[in-house]
């Protein structure tokens, strides 16, 4: 049997298109890669003289 | 594939040949996340939106500038009816590659159309309000927001969802079935929609069933489904479907004429009026261009006229001026006569006689009159004599209009000769002229009184008056 209370907290509000704006730059874009990066920074300091650089991949063998 | 360091294309080596920086990790990272975006394809070509969506965040959080798998993304987004979400996802991707980005396209679509992408707006905003109404109890006006909200977007799967959650919690399980199976069909992956749908399907046990149908035919009704609608209507008697079908063709024909009248008529009848205007302002503006043309050519007539006018005062005075060089030719003429044979009075005559006085009355010079005058001075009272002798022969033999000419000379070149003026009356007299020969007598009587001409003449003028009284 469900449980209608239960259920209708898992519906969240729909954001409007007014909201959109800051729904984008709130938006966490950091990934595994970026954090590989930070790791990488960490350990060696000595050789920080880059700037990851983000170009669209489309398969292993480029 | 490049480095994340310094850019230059990896090789199958495990260090950049660029900068030399360790990348095994970087593309294990890179070699999972495309799994991911792969494995969420794959999900989105049958439908399974919700898995789809998990496989490319996963996909994303191992390596955000997979441009296919976030636009792929905001397009399942867009299908379940979650504009912003799928606009943000298209922003962020064209953000990340900004030249020959099929968001581009995207976002165009829904650029380009702004009248559905506020009607979305307006889905979201109402299921935000019907999400309120649930929240505060309201679920009868939750219900009939999400309604509006399927009838605008129905491919909105929370708002389905959510009914489908609202009819479970009031009994309604067929209609929660029917909300189900509808976002199962956009969503075939969608947890919670199987779910619900699980549930409606046990709440709806045959033993209810044949319940349903016994109430049904003991209330006499019929129940049917429409769309999202459970119909109820009672049962129909014979007498009103046999008259139905007549009942309503005239029904339609009636309504048929009254669409018509009220809404098609009009605007024809606006349209006709529209064209009849366009006609009616295109002959005005051709009246009005003809009129200006018309304007313009009278006064270009008006101003040939003036022309003409102006042209034939200018011909006038040269035919005066013709007649004038005329005169002069023939006195200079007769004078060059004179000159040379004085004695040659016919030769004379005959210039003098061309010469017409009245032609160059009132533009003759001084000069002229001169001459004129000096040339009668010597020969005028020949001329005189010449011409007396000559109208009196005419008078005699009753030859009044040579006598009338040649008298009218000599009384011309010799004024004292008052027998010539006496019988140049006689002669006007004699042909009719009676006011000519009054004129003649008067002058005798004036000029020449105390003579037997001027008594002669007193007596005819007595006559012609008493003639004409």
């Amino acid at each position: 049997m469900i449980n209608f209370e239960e259920e209708l907290k898992k519906f969240k509000p729909s954001i409007e298109i007014e909201d959109a704006e800051d729904a984008i730059y709130n938006q966490d874009l950091d990934d595994m890669a970026d954090v590989l990066v930070k790791f990488v920074k960490q350990a060696y300091p000595e050789t920080d003289n880059n700037n990851r650089t983000v170009r669209p991949n489309k398969n292993m063998d480029q | 594939m490049r480095c994340y360091n310094c850019g230059a294309i990896l090789t199958k080596r495990n260090s950049c040949p660029g900068c030399g920086a360790d990348v095994e990790l970087y593309k294990k990272i890179i070699v999972v996340s495309n799994r991911y975006y792969n494995d969420g394809l794959e999900q989105a070509s049958v439908r399974n939106l919700s898995g789809a969506i998990r496989s490319l965040r996963e996909c994303l959080k191992l390596n955000k500038a997979n441009i296919d798998a976030r636009n792929l993304l905001g397009l399942i987004y867009y299908e379940m009816g979650e504009v912003v979400a799928a606009l943000s996802e298209w922003v962020i991707s064209k953000n990340l590659l900004t030249e020959g980005n099929i968001a581009d396209d995207y976002m165009d679509m829904i650029r380009n159309n702004p009248q559905k992408l506020d009607a979305t707006n307006q889905t979201i905003k109402k299921y935000n309000i019907a999400l309120k109404y649930c929240n505060k109890g309201t679920l009868d006006l939750a219900v009939i927001q999400l309604k509006k909200v399927l009838s605008i977007n129905p491919r909105f799967i929370r708002a389905h969802l959510l009914l489908c959650l609202l009819y479970l919690n009031n009994g309604n399980y067929a209609k929660a079935k029917v909300e189900a199976e509808k976002t199962l069909k956009i969503d075939t992956g969608n947890v919670m929609a199987s779910r619900y749908l699980q549930e409606a399907t046990e709440m709806i046990v045959p033993g209810d069933e044949s319940e349903e149908e016994i109430a049904e035919a003991k209330e006499e009704v019929v129940r049917y489904k429409s769309g999202n609608e459970m119909i109820i209507q009672p049962k129909k008697t014979a007498s009103l479907r046999a008259n139905f079908p007549i009942w309503g063709i005239g029904l339609g024909i009636a309504l048929g004429i009254c669409a018509t009248y009220f809404l098609i008529l009009p605007s024809k009848l606006q349209q006709a009026g529209t064209t009849n205007q366009q006609t009616i302002i295109a002959i005005s503006e051709e009246s009005d261009a003809k009129s200006a043309q018309i304007v313009q050519n009278e006064t270009e007539i008006q101003s040939l006229q003036e022309e003409l006018e102006s042209l034939k005062s200018q011909i006038s005075t040269y035919e005066g001026t013709d007649s004038s060089m005329a005169a002069v030719n023939n006195l200079m003429e007769a004078t060059a006569i004179y000159l040379s044979t004085p004695s040659d009075i016919d030769a004379i005559t005959a210039q003098l006689d061309s010469l017409d006085l009245n032609a160059v009355e009132g533009s003759i010079s001084n000069e002229f009159t001169d001459l004129y005058d000096s040339l009668m001075s010597h020969v005028g009272s020949e001329l005189a004599v010449s011409y007396y002798n000559t109208g009196y022969e005419a008078y005699k033999n009753e030859d009044y209009e040579t006598a009338i000419t040649n008298l009218s000379k000599a009384c011309q070149y010799d004024t004292t000769n008052v027998n010539a003026f006496y019988y140049l009356g006689n002669s006007y007299y004699n042909s009719g002229d009676t006011d000519n020969a009054k004129v003649v007598y008067d002058k005798v009587v004036t000029d020449f009184p105390n003579t037997q001409s001027a008594q002669a003449a007193e007596a005819k003028l007595a006559e012609i008056n008493n003639a004409s009284n």
